[in-house]
C-alpha cells in the first residue's frame, strides 16, 4: 500500500517530532521523572571508587614527594603563624564581645539546622551543565530541592535523589536562579549562573546603591537558601544609564573547580525564609 | 566476550570523564569522550546490536548529566542513524572520513546545546563562554578524536583476534 520510503520519511518525522516534544517536556521541569535514578545509582558506586583512588594517589605525591619544597614553606609558615597568634588575640576579644552583643540582641543562629556532609564524587559529563554527584541520598535523609552551602557561601542545590548518592545543580549553572541583596544596601536582584567564575546579577534597580566590591547574599524569597548565606563580590557594574536595571557581574566566593566536600541543609528552617520577609 | 569490552570501555569513559578529567587543568574544556566511542560502535556492529548499547548510554550520561533529560538520548541516536546513512554511500574504514565524522559529530552536539538553551532554556539566551567553549572542544576533538576513535578500532581488533582468531573489520 505505502512504499518502504515513504514508510521511513514518516516514521522519521513522527520520530523527530516525538523526541522535541519530549525534550521540551524535560527541559521545561527539569525533571527525570524517575529516570535519572538508575542511572545514578548504577555509575555513582564506580565514580566514587575512582575518586577515592585519585584522591588516594594525589594525597601520597602532595604528602611524601613534595616534601622538597615543605622544609622552605615550613619556616615561612612560622612566620606567618607568629603574626597569626597576635591577630587571634585581638579577634579572641572581639569575638567575646560580639557573643555578649548577639546574646544581648538574641539574635538566631542562621544554621542552626541539621546539615549533612558529603563527598564529591563525579561531575557532569558535559562542559554545558554544571551538576555534580554527591555521596549521600535518600538514606542520608536528602530530599530534592535542598540547599548545598560550604563555608564560604552557597554551592547549589539537589535536583535528583537516589537512595545512597544525589545530583546538585550547582548555582554557576545557567538553569539555576537565587534571590539574592546587596549585603551594605539591601538592593534585591536575582543570581543567575554564567560561567565556572562568575554570575549574573539581574533585576537590580539602578536607583538602588551598588558598587564594586559590595557582598551578595541570599534574601531567603525563594524558599530555597536561608537568608543571609554569602553568594559573592560584586565585580563589575555596567550597563546604559537609559536602562533601569543595573549589568552586574558577581565573583563568586565559593571555588568551583575545587568543590570537594559540601554540607547539605537538611530542613532550612521556616522562621529564616519568614524573616526575610 | 565482546560485549564485556563494549560494556567496560562504556562505563570506562563515562567515569574517565566525570571523576578523573576533572582533577586536570587543561582537560576542562574537552569535547564529551563518547562520541568517538558511539561512533566506533556505529561502524563495528549491526545496527540491531549497537543500538541498545547507545541508547543505555545516552540514558547514563542524562542521568548523570544537569542538562534536560533525553538530549544526550536524542543526539547518539541520531548520531548513529547519521552514521548508518552515510556509510552507505561512504567507505567506513577511511580515516579521512571517520576523522572528519568525530569532529563534525562534537560539533552537531555543541550545536544541539545551544538550540536546547535557545529554545527550550529560562531566558532564550546562550551562555556567556558559548563560543569558547566551542572553540576548545573543536580544538580538542580535531587533535584527539580520530586518535582515540582509531585506538578504539585497533584495540577492538586486536582484542576479536585474540577471542575469534579472526580480525573483525568494520563493516560497511
Amino acid at each position: 500500500m505505502f512504499s518502504k520510503k515513504m514508510v521511513l520519511i514518516v516514521g522519521g518525522v513522527v520520530l523527530i517530532t516525538v523526541n522535541v516534544i519530549l525534550l521540551s517536556v524535560t527541559s521545561k521541569s527539569q525533571s527525570t521523572f524517575g529516570f535519572g535514578r538508575v542511572g545514578l545509582s548504577f555509575v555513582a558506586p564506580f565514580q566514587e571508587l575512582v575518586t577515592c583512588s585519585v584522591r588516594f594517589a594525589r594525597e601520597i605525591w602532595e604528602r611524601y614527594f613534595f616534601l622538597v619544597s615543605a622544609s622552605q614553606e615550613n619556616e615561612d609558615l612560622r612566620k606567618s603563624l607568629n603574626d597569626a597568634i597576635e591577630k587571634n588575640n585581638q579577634w579572641n576579644e572581639l569575638k567575646l564581645a560580639n557573643d555578649r552583643l548577639r546574646n544581648l540582641l538574641n539574635f538566631q543562629k542562621s544554621l542552626a539546622n541539621r546539615v549533612v556532609a558529603a563527598e564529591v564524587i563525579g561531575k557532569d559529563p558535559s562542559a554545558w551543565f554544571k551538576t555534580v554527584i554527591i555521596d549521600k541520598g535518600k538514606a542520608d535523609g536528602l530530599q530534592k530541592g535542598l540547599p548545598v552551602v560550604l563555608p564560604q557561601g552557597i554551592a547549589g542545590q539537589v535536583i535528583e535523589v537516589s537512595d545512597r548518592y544525589s545530583k546538585v545543580m550547582l548555582i554557576i549553572d545557567r538553569n539555576s536562579a537565587v534571590d539574592a541583596l546587596v549585603q551594605r544596601s539591601r538592593a534585591r536582584g536575582i543570581i543567575k549562573g554564567a560561567s565556572a567564575d562568575q554570575f549574573r546579577f539581574e533585576f537590580v534597580l539602578r536607583k538602588n546603591d551598588v558598587q564594586v566590591g559590595d557582598t551578595v547574599v541570599a534574601s531567603g524569597f525563594d524558599g530555597v537558601y536561608p537568608k543571609g548565606l554569602r553568594i559573592g563580590q560584586v565585580s563589575d557594574l555596567s550597563g546604559r544609564n537609559s536602562n533601569i536595571f543595573y549589568e552586574i557581574t558577581v565573583r563568586p566566593f565559593v571555588d568551583f573547580e575545587k568543590l570537594e566536600e559540601v554540607l547539605v541543609i537538611l530542613r532550612p528552617k521556616t522562621e529564616a525564609f519568614a524573616s526575610g520577609q | 566476550m565482546r560485549y564485556c569490552f563494549y560494556i567496560g570501555t562504556c562505563l570506562l569513559l563515562i567515569i574517565f570523564q566525570t571523576t578523573v578529567l576533572s582533577y586536570f587543568n587543561v582537560t576542562r574544556g574537552i569535547y564529551d569522550l563518547l562520541i568517538p566511542f558511539v561512533i566506533f560502535l556505529s561502524i563495528s556492529l549491526p545496527v540491531r546490536e549497537c543500538l541498545p548499547f547507545i541508547l543505555i548510554l545516552g540514558f547514563i550520561v542524562d542521568s548523570l548529566s544537569g542538562s534536560p533529560f533525553g538530549l544526550y538520548l536524542t543526539f547518539y541516536f541520531w548520531l548513529l542513524v547519521g552514521i548508518r546513512w552515510s556509510i552507505k554511500y561512504l567507505r567506513a574504514g577511511n580515516k579521512l572520513f571517520l576523522s572528519l565524522v568525530v569532529i563534525v559529530a562534537v560539533l552537531i552536539e555543541n550545536i544541539l546545546v545551544m538550540g536546547t538553551f535557545a529554545v527550550f532554556g529560562p531566558v532564550g539566551q546562550l551562555p556567556a563562554e558559548a563560543f569558547r567553549s566551542i572553540a576548545q572542544q573543536t580544538f580538542w576533538a580535531l587533535f584527539t578524536g580520530p586518535l582515540f576513535l582509531f585506538s578504539l578500532l585497533a584495540i577492538s581488533k586486536r582484542f576479536n583476534i585474540q577471542i575469534n582468531g579472526a580480525a573483525a573489520a568494520p563493516k560497511t
